[in-house]
Order: structure tokens, then sequence, then C-alpha cells
């Protein structure tokens, strides 16, 4: 199992739009596609498992072990339109990872009529601001005039780090349109390092995002869910943060003779 | 190299449906104590004996079991009682009780689905239904907890052995990931968790009054009527 994508449940779309949103700065792109699979109540029809995600699992607070993994949902509009929603638990650590998961999940799709990707990411800034803006960049000129009709503004130059990124970068390769959406956030860190999470810079992300899906969502429970998710992710971050502890190098010199 | 892990079997054991033990050097070494033991007082038979090119002989990180991608640790051979062999994690059968015991060793980051994985795939091959996984938790408590792929097991253990949840939080190393990809793999599977209060300056060091408690938990798990914790040596994993 380099990377398993095991399907809970079969659907046949015509055509597919994708929408990751793997945990990365500031948690943007999960707090925006977990939201919508809630309030959408996108139904689970696929669990991604990976050698490539850290090796450990999770204890939950029911007492139930769970390997970390990416989940597919999938909801239908009243429209017909098929989307899934790509989030989860963990990014594949390293670039070689991210680029196996991310290639399985774009073949997996591409299969079921894959036309479009959007990802959502960060934008981190210095620039002081009230309301975060969102930024955009995609896989071609004529797809870039399109995002502009919706008010967000094309990012020059920058990286996009992690799945999220590398989803795009594939997705272009194998002639795929992709989206990917930047909110601006400061990038806060707890004193251990750990991102925290910016439920405003999503709530933009979202904005934006469910403008030009044309999703309807209810937004108002928004902050409410913010909030919620800035405790489960607080927890996921304590988590990590005990992990990382633990890795640290010892300092001792070798003590064997070859 | 053909292939980076590889299993070497030496007895072709015929059980119906056996439990299986995992345990591995981790905090307070307790699930390495308690799977020595148990294959001491079993007299179970070493079956098979897996390798890989994930296995350091030496780690870099403290503890063994906190891998770090950066550091994948020393490769090398072990020298026990006088003749020399890789590192290799160890599985042996047992007819009565019926047993397949797992003794663990971590592989580094890159290497731990691997190995893992193999393991998981030799416990279907044997038609193992359930595992107990044994390891510590870091507590001042000096009591027992479990963790289950299931709420029906936790239920169990709650109604016929009064051990309820209470570690919550991450498990690293060769036994959480047997753990987590069992129940990946359909096998249904506990963890009895035994406190222990960590010693910051080296997680390893054995906590034997915890393993005990472990182990005579074990023996009510696995219903059977196992002598107590014998000495066992401080083989602890070898860390620079």
């Amino acid at each position: 199992m380099d990377v398993e994508i095991k399907i809970i449940k079969k659907f046949t779309p015509s055509q597919l739009t994708l929408v990751c949103g793997l945990p990365g700065m500031a948690y943007i792109g999960k707090l925006s596609v977990d939201y919508l699979v809630q309030q959408l109540k996108a139904e689970l029809v696929g669990e991604i498992y990976s050698k490539y995600f850290p090796p450990y699992v999770i204890i939950k607070e029911d007492g139930i072990v769970e390997l970390l993994r990416n989940e597919l949902h999938h909801y239908r509009d009243e429209t017909g339109r098929d989307f899934v929603f790509l989030s989860g638990n963990s990014q594949a650590f390293s670039p070689e990872g991210q680029y196996e998961v991310a290639d399985k999940i774009l073949d997996w799709a591409i299969e079921k009529g894959l036309t479009r990707v959007y990802s959502v990411a960060a934008l981190v800034t210095d620039r002081p601001f009230e309301t975060p803006s969102v930024h955009f960049t995609a896989t071609s000129a004529v797809l870039i005039e399109e995002i502009k009709k919706h008010g967000v503004q094309q990012l020059d130059h920058g990286i996009i780090g992690g799945e999220n990124g590398i989803i795009m970068g594939l997705a272009k390769k194998k002639d795929i349109e992709g989206v990917c959406l930047m909110a601006e956030t400061h990038g806060y860190q707890a004193p251990t390092g750990e991102y925290v999470i910016d439920p405003k810079a999503a709530k933009a992300a979202l904005t934006v995002l469910t403008s030009i899906l044309n999703l309807k969502v209810n937004m108002e429970p928004m902050e409410k869910q913010a909030i919620q998710m800035d405790e489960a992710i607080a927890k996921m971050s304590e988590i990590e943060r005990r992990v990382r502890q633990e890795m640290v190098q010892s300092g001792k010199k070798p003590s064997y003779v070859t | 190299m053909e292939n980076d892990v590889w299993i070497k079997r030496y007895h072709n054991s015929e059980l119906q449906e056996p439990v299986a033990v995992v345990g591995s050097p981790g905090l307070r070494s307790i699930g390495k104590l308690v799977v020595e033991s148990l294959i001491s007082e079993t007299k179970a038979e070493l079956i098979a004996e897996l390798y890989s090119t994930h296995l350091p002989s030496i780690y870099e990180t403290q503890p063994s079991y906190a891998a770090h991608p950066a550091l994948p640790g020393f490769g090398g051979v072990i020298v026990e009682s006088g003749s020399l062999d890789l590192p290799k994690v160890q599985i042996y059968a047992c007819n009565s009780p019926q047993l397949i015991i797992v003794k663990g060793y971590h592989a580094n980051f890159s290497g731990q689905y691997s190995v893992a994985q193999k393991v998981v795939a030799f416990l279907k091959e044997k038609k193992v239904k359930r595992t107990v996984v044994i390891a510590g938790y870091g507590t001042k408590d000096k009591k027992n907890c479990c963790a289950a792929t299931n709420q029906e097991i936790l239920q169990e253990m709650k109604q016929k052995f009064n051990i309820d949840i209470g570690y919550r939080g991450p498990f690293m190393g060769f036994s959480g990931l047997i753990f987590g990809l069992a129940k990946a793999s359909g096998i249904e599977g506990v963890c009895l968790f035994s406190g222990t209060e960590p010693k910051e300056d080296d997680l390893e060091f054995p906590d034997k009054e915890s393993s005990q408690r472990a182990l005579e938990q074990l023996r009510q798990i696995l219903g059977s009527s196992l002598r107590g914790l014998e000495e066992t040596k401080n083989g602890r994993a070898n860390t620079v």
C-alpha cells in the first residue's frame, strides 16, 4: 500500500469537480472544505490511506484507534452537478509522498469524469488588514480571466507549498483545469510553533469559492463552526506538538565501533 | 536488494483463528517486557523473522519509536550471545493457548508503514481474528486502560475485565501502526495501555511493575494461566 483509495460508496457522475482542502498553513483549506462537507451534507465515498502519511495512529476521545487518512465526500446539487471534496487529518509528509497521493487522487477523479480542480490554501502576509483578501492562480489564461470576474486578485508570484499546490501542478500536467484560491492570513503561530487556525481567512475563501461554484451555502453558522473547529484543530495541534517534541534529535555521539 | 522487507519462515504452524499479542520497545519498555515474558512462559516457538532495510541497528532518535524523517539511524548488525544477526521482528506461535506473539522492532521514518503492513499481512495469512497490543502510556496513575478498533470490544473490556478507556492521542511506533493497519485489514483489536511514569531522561527505561500489571491483565484477557513476569534482560533499543 503506497497509496490506497478505499471506496466506501460507489457513485457515477457525468462530470466531476474536485475541491481540495488538506490541512496546511492556518488550516484554511481544511476549514473551508470541512465546512462545505458539513453544510452540504456531502456523503463519505472514499478514504485514502498511505505509507507517506506520518507513521503514527490516533486514539480518539471515544477510545477508538484511527490511521491518519484523507477523505473524499460526494455532493450532487439540485441541478445534477457532482462535486467531490478532499480533506483529511494529514498530508503526506515528503514531496515524494505528496506527489504520489495527489497523483492517485487525480487519476481516480479523472476516471470519474473530472473536469476541474479547485484547492484552497493560505497566503501568508505581514500586510495589516481588517478583512483578508483572496488571491488566486489558475492553470490557463482563459481560466484566469474567468475567475477574475469574481472580484479576486490574481497572484503575481509565490509558492503554494504542499499537496494543495502539488495537486494543481499535476492537474495541469494531466490537462485538467485548476484554480487555487489563497486567503490572506498572518499565519500566527502558537508558542509551540504550531500555526493557529484562521477562520476569518477560511470564511473569506469560502465566500469566493461558493460564488465561483454557484453553491448555496448558509454562511451564518460559520463563526460558530469555526470556533468548534478551532477546538478540534487545537487538539490536533497539541497531538502534533507532542509527536514533534518526542522527535527531538539526541545530541549524543554514536557509541559503537565500525 | 529485491525487497526492502522480507520474512524468513521456520515453521508452518496450523492454528485456528489465533489471537495475536503484539509488543515492541516503547515507553518504559512495557510492550517488550510483556511479550518477552509471554514467549518465555508459553514456550512459544519461533515461526518467522522479518528483516528490513528500514530497521536501524542504532537509532538517532530518542526514544527509538519517535521516528524522524531526517534521522534514519545507522544500519548494522546486533550481536547477542556471541552471534550476530540483522535487526528483526520476531514472530512466535503457541498451541495452548492458541497465540501468535509478535516481538516488534521500530523501523525508521520511511519504513514504518512497510514493515507494519508486512506483519499485518502475515497475521492475516495466519487467520488472526483479534490482536491484543501491549504498550505504556504516560501517567502517574498506576492503572491500565484500553483502546480498541470498535465499540463492541471496548464494552467487552469494560464488562468482562473492568478496563476503561483512558489514553487519547498519538500512538507512535511499530505497535501503533500494527494496531491501525490491522483494523484497516479487518482484524479487530484491543490495545492494553499500562500507566507508567515517564523518565524524561530515558523514556524506554524498563518499568517492571507496570509491565507486571499489564501481564496480569493480559492473562485475564487471554483466559490463560500464565506464570508471573520473569526477570528479563534490560534489552532496550540502541540509541546514539
